[in-house]
């Protein structure tokens, strides 16, 4: 560093009032004065949680929220994931455990005969469902995530295709890109856009 | 002078009439067991030995108590006045056998306090008062704020020995047992019960004495004062600017 | 997803205890609970209530009740101003408006653990928080709450008073027990065996040592103008007079004001335990039922110097028109008791109006205001009011606002004249010298 780049910076000079302090701290208790008795302000932005949500009032971005983590399932009604484990690799928390088997299908190789999120260790950062190249994986906008022990916190298979069940209405599957063993559901046809050259 | 040399002869009769019956037997017990005791109470090398001080600190502070409801009856001393006085007592041997300095300190603050209950059973209020904002307020915790900004590790060698403790006993019990001395044995004398006006300790009449009586005093005392804190600010600002070219320099 | 700890049975008994009726009928029930033996057994101990000796006493235990309860009561007006001036509901959920959460909160202290960390100095660990509490609640031994009272079965003409004990050292003794609350903050940062309680407990030591003297100087202006140290005897002629000393000393009261503040270890001044520095300060490591005794000791230091603010320059229980110093009957008296609750009850609204508006100094800041500003002007407020006694002015309102006037305009000529900017950033440092590499 040069000492052309030091920028020096003057205090700047206070008047007489700001010196005495006092009628500084008039105008601030003016402003908290203000603030204490609009109640409508306050309405506006505090919502009353339980009864009043975010989802009630339909302002979560139901695409985009990076909740509860649900396994798809294609339109035959089975599980959408083929067991690649690439979610599991890019999981930067560690916390999807896959246990691949021999597919009963004709269309894919494996299937998942395990699969365990713990949605404890989960950071909720989306890369399994980035990384996901058949769209089984995806995050809801359900936010409400409680549980008594440690051991409901970790959510199997089944109860993962159950939180498809309950939130396939609210946010529907996208449209899955095609496989080289097909189409794993849906009707598109769109191929993944290969990354455009990025500049350095 | 006069007051100093009648003094002196009312000792010396006193030391005459010295007998060793009654009261003043138990007195004497209770002069040898407290200077043993706290003789070996006072920390330093005699480490196994403290206990045996302590317990018989304790055996003292019993023995007091019996003097001091011999000393009372038929006086009407308030039964507060001894209980202040034995811990006045308490506290201030803790002081000085105490190897922690933060305990030491606050156990003046409890000295402190049992004066104050003296000081207000004598309708001296206005001294009470000014005792506790002047000592406990103000001087002891600036010490704790010493005590505590220099505080070690371990056990500092000067907290962990007292120095001279065995001249340090005999001349404090020998000077307690003259003044014990004159109480008990000539209770005609020094003894005597004051008589406490009650209106003497209020802030006015303390205020008005200061201010007519004892306005030379007064007006010394301020004097004093005033130098000693042109000194003390004579002698910070003077190393603030010894100790700046030093720092100043980044290398 | 259904919620598992939000379920329905607690949504009932949270809804019911919602029910504004069901607070009252509550309310009503446990009052008559308290009321009817009280009244039931009236002939049997309406004799302790005449009693010069008893009536303090039982003044005493009843003010400490109210004080307690009204420590908690701050704590929910404290968490409800803080939710309002940054525009949120605050706690809403417990009881109709929230009412019932100091209940919960202590409930929940009771609960907590209580953990003595390892390597603490116990003895001293202990004793901090009994120590800041106490010291908080004795003050308000001297307080006159509601002047005399004369009882319908008193012989005529005799009277008790509603204060727990009348010092003839009066306003003295406040600042002596004002002086020792300061052992339970340092006490609490050194036995911690934590340097950020331990920083707490220093800053603790030297504000509460720095902003002693200008209180002093303030009150003895005021002691000057009233002459006597009696607190209700300052009370008293306020009230027959109706001029409050707040007209006569207002820059006293400014000063008195900002130094409770410092005192009470409050926002702007709560250096002691500021967060940003020192994670919680003196009670960093203090948990449970400790670390509510230091938090109601706050609180009732609070409510301590408010009361003896409104003693001193607010008349107490006078207000005109509704109080008057010959009107000693019970409703009287509980009407002045009332007064003098409103009055406490402004001011400890005002310091938590004031802890949402300013943010903390920075220590040598607070030195700087102590030092530089409030003892210079406190000890010329003290010349000045000497100078009105002298002359015999000191209940003349035009002269003592006159003097006040005069001082106001010299503060304002000083720091305007003065160089030195009020943030004091780094201008008396020496300048770097950097060695030609």
């Amino acid at each position: 560093m040069r000492d052309e780049d030091v920028i020096v910076l003057e205090e700047p000079q206070l008047s007489a009032a700001e010196r005495l302090y006092l009628p500084q701290i008039l105008d601030g208790v003016k402003t908290t004065l203000r603030h204490t008795f609009s109640v409508k302000n306050r309405k506006q932005v505090v919502r009353q949680y339980p009864e009043d949500t975010r989802q009630g009032r339909g302002e979560l971005r139901l695409a985009n929220y990076r909740g509860v983590h649900r396994l798809n399932k294609d339109p035959d009604g089975r599980v959408a994931c083929v067991a690649c484990f690439m979610c599991s690799t890019a999981c930067p928390a560690h916390c999807i455990h896959i246990e691949a088997g021999e597919s009963p299908w004709p269309d894919r190789e494996k299937y998942p005969v395990k699969f365990d999120i713990d949605e404890l260790r989960c950071i909720y950062c989306g890369m399994c469902e980035e990384a996901c190249p058949v769209d089984a994986i995806e995050l809801t906008p359900n936010y409400e995530l409680v549980g008594l022990t440690r051991a409901e916190m970790i959510f199997d298979k089944e109860k993962l295709l159950q939180v498809y069940e309950e939130t396939k209405d609210v946010k529907p599957r996208k449209n899955p890109p095609v496989t080289d063993y097909g189409l794993t559901g849906g009707q598109s046809k769109d191929v993944a856009q290969p990354n455009v050259e990025r500049k350095v | 002078m006069p007051g100093i040399a009648s003094w002196v002869e009312r000792s010396v009769r006193a030391a005459g009439e010295w007998n060793l019956n009654g009261m003043s037997t138990l007195l004497v017990i209770f002069l040898v067991l407290g200077a043993t005791g706290l003789f070996l109470a006072l920390p330093g090398t005699r480490g196994g030995w403290r206990p045996v001080g302590m317990a018989l600190l304790v055996a003292a502070g019993i023995l007091l108590v019996f003097v001091l409801a011999d000393f009372a009856l038929g006086r009407e001393l308030p039964i507060w006045f001894g209980g202040c006085a034995l811990v006045a007592l308490f506290a201030a041997t803790r002081v000085i056998t105490h190897t922690k300095p933060v305990y030491s300190a606050l156990y003046f603050v409890l000295l402190i306090v049992a004066v104050t209950g003296l000081l207000l059973l004598m309708s001296a209020e206005f001294l009470a008062a000014a005792l506790v904002i002047v000592y406990a307020g103000a001087i002891l915790v600036t010490y704790l704020f010493v005590i505590m900004l220099a505080q070690q590790a371990r056990l500092a060698p000067y907290d962990a020995r007292a120095r001279e403790p065995f001249v340090g006993c005999v001349a404090g019990f020998v000077l307690l047992a003259i003044i014990a001395a004159q109480l008990l044995v000539a209770p005609s004398g020094v003894g005597a019960e004051p008589t406490v006006e009650e209106a003497a300790g209020t802030v006015e009449a303390v205020g008005t004495l200061l201010l007519t009586d004892y306005i030379i005093a007064i007006q010394l005392a301020g004097l004093l004062l005033l130098a000693g804190m042109v000194g003390a600010i004579a002698i910070a600002r003077r190393q603030a600017a010894d100790s700046t070219p030093q720092n100043g320099g980044v290398d | 997803m259904k919620s598992i700890l939000y379920d329905k049975t607690t949504q009932a008994i949270e809804n019911t205890l919602r029910n504004p009726l069901v607070l009252i009928v509550a309310a009503l029930v446990l009052g008559a609970a308290a009321l009817v033996p009280l009244w039931m057994l009236f002939p049997y101990y309406r004799w302790l209530l005449s009693d010069p000796f008893w009536f303090p006493i039982i003044v005493m235990g009843v003010m400490l009740k109210v004080i307690l309860t009204s420590t908690a009561v701050c704590i929910l007006a404290e968490r409800k101003l803080a939710s309002f001036t940054q525009d949120r509901h605050g706690p809403n959920r417990v009881g109709f408006w929230g009412l019932l959460q100091p209940m919960a909160d202590g409930l929940k202290f009771f609960l907590k653990e209580d953990i003595t960390p390892a390597n603490v100095d116990k003895p001293i660990f202990m004793l901090a928080p009994v120590l800041a509490l106490i010291t908080a609640l004795i003050g308000f031994a001297i307080i006159p709450w509601a002047g005399d009272v004369h009882w319908p079965w008193m012989p005529e003409g005799e009277v008790v008073r509603t204060q727990v004990a009348s010092l003839n050292i009066g306003i003295l003794y406040m600042l002596a027990v004002g002086s020792l609350g300061v052992y339970g903050i340092v006490l609490g940062g050194y036995a911690s065996n934590n340097k950020y309680s331990f920083f707490g407990g220093m800053r603790a030591t030297a504000q509460m040592i720095s902003y002693e003297l200008p209180l002093g100087l303030a009150l003895l202006s005021v002691l000057l103008v009233s002459g006597t140290v009696r607190p209700e005897l300052i009370v008293d002629t306020q009230a027959t007079t109706g001029m409050w000393y707040v007209f006569y000393q207002p820059i006293a009261f400014f000063i008195v004001l900002v130094c409770t503040f410092a005192e009470a270890n409050r926002t702007p001044f709560d250096l002691a335990e500021a967060e940003q520095e020192l994670v919680g300060g003196f009670h960093t490591e203090y948990s449970s039922m400790k670390f509510a005794m230091f938090f109601l000791g706050e609180y009732a230091h609070i409510v301590t110097g408010s009361a003896i603010m409104v003693a001193l320059f607010f008349g107490g229980w006078h207000c005109w028109g509704l109080t008057s110093a010959a009107d000693t009957s019970w409703i009287g008296m509980l009407i002045k008791l009332n007064v003098y609750f409103a009055k406490v009850a402004a001011f400890v609204l005002f310091f938590m109006l004031i802890r949402w508006t300013i943010p903390r100094f920075r220590f040598d800041q607070l030195m700087r205001i102590c030092w530089l500003g409030l003892v210079p002007l406190g000890i010329a407020l003290l010349a000045g009011t000497a100078i009105l006694v002298a002359l015999g002015w000191q209940h003349n309102l035009w002269a003592s606002l006159g003097m006040n006037l005069v001082l106001l305009v010299l503060t304002l000529i000083y720091t305007a004249r003065s160089t030195v900017p009020v943030t004091g950033r780094q201008t008396d440092l020496p300048e770097i010298q950097v060695r030609p590499a």
